[in-house]
């Protein structure tokens, strides 16, 4: 508690931009505020964090009266008695058994009430919500032991209700479960404290809970691939020298565990984790232990394979080179100490962890970590799309640099198919998603918030064009992103990105000949900065102006259309305004 | 200065970062405009946690100045708790 007042009492650098959360919650938010602005703080360094509350006792109406544009995230903590007054213990209205079904139906319309609230609010504002943490007082007729009808009642009403409400793009929901792991529900309620101040969390609760909601509301990059290792990893034993039958990941063979990584690998790679593999091994060895039915995740699940005998870290760099990702964005896993360390010298920024084999606790607590490296807030279909896309690409390089005709010959003969998505709504995680990965092909390597993307939204004039590919190889998903502002004639690009599995094949050009053609520009003004990281589209530009530009471009459609190579793509256009 | 007065300065520097060590020597409820009841509860919060100790909120009436914490800390020592051993 005194480091977070101490560590709030430092100054604010006043260049910082500003990051506003508002608290709601219906008790007195004392110690949460102070945790929760010393965490956001601690998580967001370069910000002025503030955090605002509303009136004790309104924990829906301080959400109802919330002027969305006015912050950047809405953390909101129910607890039992924001469903109805009696089922916490400052007010006193009665429980008798007569009182039950009317408690209950009045908690079943408070929720119904907050549904359509943060239904509401979460379409301008990021919202995080963290349902009841207290116990519920003992108002109900059974013997503490068993669970009483109203009781459950009450507790499916919650439950439906984060159920729900978990399905909306723009709320978070806190997992309970992971809360019960760090604050016991036993040592959360603070009776003495709720009864005199209002306050009825103990401190250690306050503390774990607003940790929870600073980790949701500032969300830490993701990582996008993991480099398994295979013997005594993805399975028990050494391939080798035990043969294709002689590796196991079973309960009779005591080596289960090993069959739980396999199977969590492959719910990675089903959630469009990337992964490959490094292992030291004889090609055709793997080939045929990928072969065995009762693997749990299958050989088109992962790419590439580097299986070889040289240095790990020289397969690492050819799978980093292959997904084309940084190494920060990667987790490297394998049994033997001496590797990681190999490879950690390498690639001082890859997240490299040794897979503690036959320590059931600690490979459980490693499928735990994981989750917090990959665990997406919402599946898209771009996910299941992701590692095919990347093989398409990889054999698209190696059929263009084998290629015998012209380039133009092989675009022509590629059969590309290109979709573009006209909308003015904020609704496409894929595309949020892009613009805040994408460095190479990246306009200006501004990164959005949530806020800021859905307040975007709210300017009539404001577009999002979000566009997709396909060819003979196989689709590569929805692959470039452009966001801007169209007034008469002259549209302005302030976004715009693209990923790098789509190079080469005149997308760019395709998207800036959409902007001409269909949404009629004489001239786009592009919001461009070169980066350390975007020259792909610094050759772009330099290829339509001659050089490279240092700021601001204005394209005019002449220029363009002078300078733009042949286009052979098939186009379909979806139009949603 | 003692221990338990240093972290005690300590204590309330963090709920009021304005004051100097003097001031907060002198600090009580009725001359400290910012000593509202949400930061008296954060001081017993404050002081809770760094003398491992158990305050009564229903005390918090009596804790109405620096030099009242100060009595209050050195009682509970007297009485076997950790304030005054840490």
């Amino acid at each position: 508690m005194i480091e977070a007042l101490e560590l709030l009492a430092q100054p604010f650098s006043k260049e910082d931009p500003e990051f506003r959360v508002f608290l709601a919650c219906g008790f007195t938010p004392l110690h949460v505020r102070t945790f929760l602005a010393a965490e956001l703080r601690i998580r967001l360094p370069q910000h002025r964090v503030g955090v605002s509350t509303g009136l004790f006792g309104d924990l829906i109406g301080n959400i109802e009266r919330l002027e969305p544009s006015g912050v950047h995230a809405l953390a909101v903590v129910v607890e039992w008695e924001d469903l109805d007054p009696r089922l916490g213990i400052r007010r006193l209205g009665g429980w008798r058994p007569s009182n039950l079904p009317d408690i209950a139906e009045s908690a079943e319309q408070a929720t119904a009430r907050l549904q359509r609230v943060l239904l509401k609010v979460s379409r301008l504002v990021p919202t995080v919500v963290c349902m009841p943490t207290l116990p519920l007082p003992p108002l109900f007729w059974t013997a503490p032991d068993r669970a009483a009808y109203f009781e459950l009642h009450l507790h499916q009403a919650v439950a439906s209700l984060a159920a729900s409400l978990s399905e909306q793009p723009g709320i978070q929901i806190a997992n309970a479960q992971l809360l019960g792991e760090v604050s016991p529900p036993n040592q959360r309620f603070d009776l003495k404290s709720d009864v005199i101040t209002g306050f009825p969390y103990t401190l250690p609760h306050a503390s774990r809970l607003s940790g929870l909601l600073a980790r949701l509301i500032a969300n830490q990059p993701l990582k996008k691939g993991l480099i398994t290792d295979l013997d005594d990893t993805l399975w028990a034993g050494i391939l080798g020298e035990d043969g294709v039958n002689g590796i196991s990941w079973h309960l009779g063979s005591q080596t289960h565990m090993h069959g739980l990584y396999q199977q969590f690998a492959a719910s990675l790679a089903g959630a469009g984790v990337l992964i490959g593999v490094a292992s030291k091994n004889d090609p055709a060895l793997v080939e045929q232990a990928f072969e065995r039915s009762d693997l749990l995740i299958a050989r088109s699940d992962i790419f590439p394979f580097e299986v070889h005998w040289s240095r790990k870290s020289e397969s690492v760099k050819r799978i980093l080179d292959t997904w084309n990702v940084g190494a920060d964005s990667v987790v490297f896993i394998d049994d033997s100490p001496m590797e990681v360390a190999e490879v950690k010298a390498a690639f001082p920024e890859l997240e490299c962890i040794v897979f503690p084999k036959s320590d059931y606790q600690r490979i459980w607590d490693l499928l735990k970590d994981l989750r917090h490296f990959f665990g997406k807030p919402l599946l898209t279909e771009d996910d299941s799309l992701r590692l095919g896309s990347i093989r398409n690409a990889s054999e698209w390089r190696e059929s263009i640099q084998s290629a015998a005709s012209s380039s133009d010959d092989f675009l022509r003969a590629a059969g590309a198919v290109i979709s573009f998505s006209l909308t003015r709504e904020s609704s496409d995680a894929r595309a949020f998603e892009l613009i805040n990965k994408t460095n190479q092909f990246n306009l200006n390597g501004k990164r959005l918030s949530e806020s800021e993307w859905l307040n975007f939204f709210s300017d009539p004039t404001a577009f999002l064009l979000v566009v997709s590919y396909e060819d003979k190889y196989g689709p590569l998903g929805k692959i470039a992103v452009l966001m801007g502002k169209s007034n008469d004639c002259r549209i302005w690009v302030n976004t715009w990105v693209m990923s790098c599995r789509a190079f080469s094949r005149r997308v760019e050009y395709q998207c800036l000949r959409y902007l001409f053609e269909d949404i009629a520009a004489d001239a786009i003004v592009f919001d461009y900065q070169p980066t350390s990281r975007n020259g792909p589209l610094q050759e772009f530009f330099a290829s339509l102006l001659g050089d490279p530009p240092a700021g601001e471009v204005c394209l005019s459609r002449e220029l363009f259309s002078k300078n733009a190579p042949p286009l052979f793509h098939h186009i379909r256009k979806a139009v949603h305004v | 200065m003692s221990e338990l007065e240093s972290r005690l300065i300590r204590c309330f520097s963090s709920v009021f970062p304005a004051l100097t060590p003097e001031e907060i020597r002198a600090a009580s409820a009725e001359s400290l405009a910012a000593w509202d009841s949400l930061a008296a509860v954060t001081l017993v919060a404050v002081v809770q946690q760094e003398f491992s100790v158990q305050i009564d909120l229903l005390d918090l009436p009596e804790l109405d100045s620096f030099e009242a914490f100060q009595t209050y800390l050195r009682r509970l020592a007297a009485c076997g708790g950790a304030a005054g051993s840490q």
